[in-house]
């Protein structure tokens, strides 16, 4: 990945330089970066923007690559250090960002509180979303969560499982059939290992938070999960062997290797879109406890010069218009409240709607899954095979 | 073929032969070379440095620091951390002997055949210099992984499916040979250099076979390119990183893969630079032999 990840790096770097050379705030055009992947920016590119501009006449949106996270965090910087001054911080919202950064961002008023901003359309928000985050600096408003993607050529839908103990049964009733990626390579396959934990944690959720971690805990919450995968392994692909991406489950699902993976809902749904799943590729959510998944936020800096205009855009983007083309378009979910969203692709996508999504906590449990399952779980397979 | 650049080197530091006048501004040599070496220095001998006393010199919780060698001690005692270094070790050694089998018969073939055919040889055992490892990785999935291009073939003259060697330890190895063919082969390119025709045609007139040939006349002249060439495979294929975190088992894994994961997903960056000083300190015996071979290559 470094080579690619350099080369994004450089690309992000080379449109940074530029746009603070050439560019200067104006009024009436929304500063907007984003550190998400490109289905995200042209998502905003082909269906925000048009929609917006439209609605809105005097007012242009901006779309800007940040790259990743570090390419955010260095604007968000910038916008810190003009906090308070009459500097102009160039940005007015950034996407796929999380308001606890920089440190000490929020003390300073940095982001804007969307609770206290009077947006029409906040609450509408799922309150799952705002009960996974609670930073009020955050404003939610797309989802995605692992799901089960699979060959309807192999497996009729009819016949997919929809537990977790009903997947258990059905990878050992085939095995080679199934294959997941090392968990801290990808979320498709880290959040199936964490799903794996909550079965043998009593599916309760509630029992991992991001600060009760503790040597003994993480034993005792791990230990049976550890065993249930290595249970399972055997019937895994190759006996065993785990892929190092989503997108290489993808493809191996893609090549008819394997009949069902887990997979992100709009990664599925883009791959379906662009040809590398064929059209016949069913989609199922376990309905007993769903796979884990999360949100993703934006925020808006105080200071930016269209602040007013950033906030309509907010709004905007919470509208049923644009929810509705998170779920269609995207392949995510909406960030507002299911009944928020049209009747028809409330049941056109029923399948895959959650009665939750659980949050499986970062932080020290992250590493505990990390460690654990590479000493535990992946010297399974036998280098000699 | 009459020329004795030695000797050219010897008459100019001889007394009289001070034709550019440098015998007494000794100092422009080291100032010619002073940025390569401050660069070096700056930025590959101090961090090896500031690495191994980050390993040793370790808090004591108590806000002192002290001397303790105990990241070793975890890692040789190890298994898992034995198991990814046994599999690097493997890995090398394998790519290694494996691309010397794959590139001398190549490279002889390129330096003793005329025509157009070898120019598209060369041009093909080059080719992999060009490709990114990222994509050589993809496609690797793509030919040689479960149900690729191969088990279509063998499937289309009904030959049973072959055992993939994607996720295994032979993805990386069949990865790592193919990508560094190029550079085996132009450095055993240019040792063969060194073999001139006037010797072989000498041991044919005396009777000499094909086996005799390469193993008493072409062997000999290029053992120091074979073991440059060695050591830079070597080199590069035991801090390989992209091929076997593609291609490779998820465990054992090489030693790229682990210390990255050490670094960034286990937050553990003591264990992650004992690692790559262990790694290190294997290479650096295959740096040695590289160094040695030039240095006597310079005495003669």
């Amino acid at each position: 990945m470094k080579r690619r990840e350099f080369i994004v790096a450089g690309t992000a770097a080379t449109a940074l330089t530029l746009t603070t050379r050439l560019a200067f705030a104006e009024a009436g055009r929304i500063d907007w970066y984003t550190t998400s992947d490109q289905n995200i920016l042209d998502f905003w590119t082909n269906i925000v923007k048009p929609k917006f501009e439209a609605a809105n006449p005097g007012i242009t949106i901006n779309l800007v690559d940040a790259g990743d996270n570090a390419g955010a965090q260095a604007i968000a910087e910038r916008a810190l250090a003009a906090l308070g001054s009459s500097a102009d911080p160039q940005v007015d919202m950034i996407e796929g960002f999380d308001a606890r950064q920089p440190v000490g961002a929020v003390d300073k008023g940095l982001w804007v509180d969307f609770k206290a901003a009077g947006l029409s359309n906040y609450s509408k928000i799922n309150p799952l979303a705002l009960q996974i985050d609670g930073m009020p600096q955050n404003l939610p408003y797309r989802g995605s969560q692992v799901l089960l993607a699979f060959d309807t050529t192999k497996l009729a839908a009819a016949d997919v499982p929809k537990t977790f103990a009903d997947l258990i049964a059905w990878i050992k009733a085939n095995p080679g059939q199934f294959i997941y990626n090392r968990p801290n390579k990808g979320g498709s396959g880290g959040n199936f290992v964490r799903r794996a934990i909550y079965e043998a944690n009593g599916k309760d959720p509630s029992v991992f938070k991001v600060d009760n971690y503790s040597a003994e805990a993480g034993a005792k919450a791990l230990e049976p999960a550890w065993a249930l995968l290595n249970d399972l392994a055997p019937s895994l692909m190759d006996k065993g062997a785990y892929t190092s991406g989503n997108s290489q489950s993808i493809q191996l699902l893609g090549q008819g290797a394997v009949t069902m993976i887990p997979a992100w809902s709009d990664q599925t749904l883009a791959a379906i879109a662009q040809g590398a799943l064929p059209e016949t590729t069913g989609i199922v959510q376990l309905q007993d406890l769903g796979f884990p998944g999360g949100f993703s936020r934006f925020t808006v800096p105080s200071n930016g010069v269209n602040k007013d205009a950033a906030l309509k855009l907010a709004d905007f983007v919470l509208s049923e218009e644009i929810q509705s083309a998170v779920l269609t378009e995207l392949g995510g979910f909406p960030g507002v409240s299911w009944d928020y969203v049209s009747a028809d692709l409330r049941e056109k996508f029923k399948d895959v709607i959650p009665a939750s999504i659980p949050v499986f906590p970062g932080g020290d449990w992250e590493k505990a899954i990390n460690e654990g399952w590479y000493r535990a779980v992946a010297p399974n397979i036998d280098p000699k095979s | 073929m009459t020329t004795t650049p030695a000797g050219d080197i010897a008459v100019a530091t001889s007394s009289a032969g001070d034709i550019v006048g440098t015998r007494n501004r000794w100092y422009l040599g080291l100032l010619l070379v002073a940025a390569p070496v401050l660069l070096v220095c700056w930025l590959i001998i101090y961090p090896i440095v500031s690495a191994v006393i980050q390993t040793i010199w370790l808090p004591d919780g108590a806000g002192g620091f002290h001397l303790s060698f105990s990241t070793y001690a975890f890692f040789f005692s190890d298994d898992y951390s034995l198991a990814n270094l046994w599999l690097t070790l493997w890995t090398t050694f394998v790519c290694a002997a494996l691309l010397l089998v794959v590139c001398l018969p190549i490279a002889i073939y390129l330096r003793f055949s005329v025509g157009r055919l070898p120019a598209y040889v060369q041009a093909l055992a080059i080719f992999p210099m060009f490709v990114p490892s990222i994509i050589l990785s993809y496609a690797f999935i793509r030919v040689l992984g479960p149900n690729g291009m191969v088990d279509i073939l063998l499937n289309a003259v009904h030959l049973p499916k072959m055992r993939s060697p994607y996720l295994t330890p032979w993805g990386p190895v069949i990865g790592l040979v193919w990508d560094h063919i190029p550079l085996t082969v132009l450095i055993l390119l240019s040792g063969l250099g060194n073999v001139s025709n006037q010797s072989i045609e000498a041991a044919r007139d005396v009777g000499a076979g094909r086996w005799t040939v390469l193993w008493h006349i072409i062997l000999p002249r290029i053992g120091n390119a074979i073991l440059v060439a060695a050591s830079f495979a070597v080199l590069g294929i035991f801090s390989a990183f992209t091929i076997p975190y593609v291609l490779g088992p998820a465990a054992p894994e090489m030693m790229g893969p682990y210390m990255q994961r050490t670094f960034r997903e286990l937050y553990d960056p003591t264990n992650a630079i004992t690692q790559a000083v262990v790694s290190f300190g294997f290479c650096i015996v295959f740096g040695l032999f590289y160094v040695r071979s030039v240095a006597r290559n310079q005495k003669t």
